[in-house]
């Protein structure tokens, strides 16, 4: 479109400028808690902080690897997000295959339902979901998550899964039928290939959305050796005061690994095909 | 080829139905028990460790008269309300702004990501720790720019808590809207305001009359999807002011998580949660069309 020049640079300045403002506003404070992990106590716990330090230090990541049970932590976290990615994948890409390429009874009624599902509050299933797991056996223990987390990321995956799955010709499946594959088969060796990226990306927030979890967490999950990553951030306290050198320096830790998978989603994202809203 | 003996609509009927358990089982199996037993409870007086006792609408009476209640719901229709216009309309202007040809698109669309890529509660805990009354940057900063007088006190002035939380909830939530509709608005089609330029449409009429209705379904599931978040929304006020002082920050999923695990009574706990069920389903039904347009392309 035409524009005046006058026009176009303050087009420019406006839009350089509120983006400037909102990359400071989303950095700053990560910024300061990647650089609190790395101040000295003396340089943190003053009554008016600078901005800037001079020196830095490691010694909050030391005590966090060397004096607590943080590690073992970050491994619950790894083995509940990654079983829960798998049983939840492979449940969401055999459901949404069948939502969207067979035709049975109440097949609509099960797709509204997912999204409904999906809007249920945590408010008020998660007393209820503690006394369930609770008496079902299941008491300060991970593995309660397992049984847990599906709840709310199958009905994610199916819906973003259907989406994908919508958008890709029936044509080659159909000719894969007629040679005489079954159903299965096509899903395996046709579908999966082709949607690979989108099913990485919804592997991707599948993960994410179990590592981030807290309040699941901390009620079904209290001694150290249960612990996930997130629940053992919020108790670094001594003597009801909050160890903030070493929870600053476990945030970090705990954040690396799902902004790294974001942003390779994202790129994947950008890059395939885009469909609906993202999580 | 060989005759089948089963009808291709016959096996895609049982698959089908077959690939359906699953997702049954989870979604209303898990869910459904506790949900019911939930309500069954709410109306007995359980406690931990004891044998509960049906009292009938006992608990639902002591609501009505429960002033930590009705400060908790007023809280969370003003965070829910507040969080969403908030993150709504700076996601749309950010999306709106990352939807021209810029340079260094890719790296603001990163960067702007990662709020909502951290653990919500590394989020909170952080900006909890920025808040901080003694060794808080914000304050430093504000009283250092000379911007402030006295140090604001985020977490203790019971006016400002509330508003203390809903700061994080907007900083963590504004790339959820603004990726929703920066992908609503790529799919928009060029032409149609080129168009409507040549009839003598300025940028305001082109957005009220072509960008609005074309992102209107990502606008509504978004908005749908983030009202329920928001209304949930736990580990942001309990972790950076823990519904206080004195519950001037309670919103119903904390109230409910102290009546329940601090004050251990479960059937009160259970009678709140359920009673912001009816508040929920009005907020579903609202959009319910939005999302029936979406799931039936």
């Amino acid at each position: 479109m035409v524009r005046t020049k006058r026009k176009r640079i303050i087009n420019s300045v406006l839009t350089y400028g509120i983006l400037g403002l909102a990359l400071i506003w989303t950095i700053f404070p990560i910024y300061w808690m990647v650089k609190s992990s790395l101040s000295l106590n003396s340089e943190m716990y003053v009554a008016r902080p600078n901005l800037f330090s001079k020196v830095i230090t490691f010694d909050h990541y030391i005590d966090l690897f060397f004096n607590t049970t943080f590690l073992h932590s970050i491994w619950n976290s790894l083995i509940v997000a990654s079983i829960t990615t798998v049983i939840c994948l492979t449940i969401g890409v055999l459901g949404a295959y069948a939502m969207t390429r067979l035709s049975y009874p109440g097949r609509n009624l099960f797709r509204s339902s997912i999204i409904v599902s999906y809007l249920m509050p945590t408010a008020v299933l998660f007393v209820p979901m503690y006394v369930f797991i609770s008496s079902l056996g299941f008491y300060d223990s991970k593995y309660a998550l397992l049984i847990i987390y599906p709840t709310f990321v199958v009905p994610y995956c199916c819906y973003m899964l259907i989406s994908y799955f919508k958008a890709i010709p029936y044509a080659l499946e159909e000719a894969a039928l007629i040679d005489g594959c079954n159903r299965l088969q096509t899903l395996w060796y046709i579908v999966i290939p082709i949607a690979l990226p989108g099913i990485a990306v919804v592997a991707t927030f599948a993960f994410t959305m179990a590592w981030n979890e807290y309040l699941y967490a901390m009620i079904m999950t209290t001694s150290n050796a249960q612990k996930t990553a997130t629940v053992a951030i919020s108790a670094f306290k001594f003597a009801d005061s909050a160890i903030w050198g070493r929870i600053m320096s476990a945030s970090v830790v705990c954040s690396l690994p799902v902004t790294i998978l974001y942003i390779a989603a994202q790129s994947l994202l950008i890059s395939g095909k885009y469909e609906g809203s993202v999580k | 080829m060989k005759p089948r003996k089963y009808s291709q609509q016959m096996i895609d009927k049982w698959l089908g139905l077959l690939l359906m358990v699953p997702i049954v089982l989870i979604i209303f199996g898990i869910t459904g028990i506790p949900f019911v037993r939930a309500v069954y409870l709410s109306f007995t007086n359980k406690v931990v460790g004891l044998k509960e006792e049906f009292i009938g609408l006992e608990n639902y009476r002591s609501l009505f008269t429960d002033k930590i209640y009705w400060k908790s719901l007023n809280n969370t229709v003003i965070y829910t309300v507040g969080c969403i216009v908030a993150k709504l309309l700076a996601g749309l202007l950010l999306a709106l702004l990352l939807n021209q040809n810029l340079r260094g698109k890719a790296f603001f669309r990163t960067v702007l990501l990662i709020p909502w890529a951290l653990p919500g509660m590394v989020a909170a805990t952080t900006w909890r720790w920025m808040y901080d009354s003694t060794y808080g940057i914000i304050n430093s900063m504000l009283l250092k720019t000379g911007m402030i007088e006295l140090p604001i006190p985020w977490l203790s002035n019971p006016g400002i808590t509330l508003l203390s939380t809903m700061i994080v909830n907007v900083w963590r939530g504004i790339p959820f809207f603004m990726f929703s509709l920066l992908g609503a608005l790529q799919t928009l089609d060029k032409q149609v305001f080129e168009a409507a330029y040549v009839d003598g449409a300025g940028a305001f009429k082109q957005f009220i009359y072509i960008t609005l209705p074309g992102i209107s379904s990502v606008l509504g599931i978004s908005a749908l999807l983030s009202t329920i978040w928001t209304f949930n929304d736990f580990e942001n006020v309990f972790l950076i002011t823990g519904g206080g002082p004195v519950y001037s920050s309670s919103v119903i999923s904390t109230y409910t998580y102290d009546l329940a695990f601090i004050q251990n009574s479960f059937g009160r706990a259970l009678a709140v949660a359920v009673s912001v069920i009816p508040l929920m389903l009005i907020m579903i039904m609202i959009s319910r069309k939005i999302i029936n347009t979406d799931i039936n392309q």
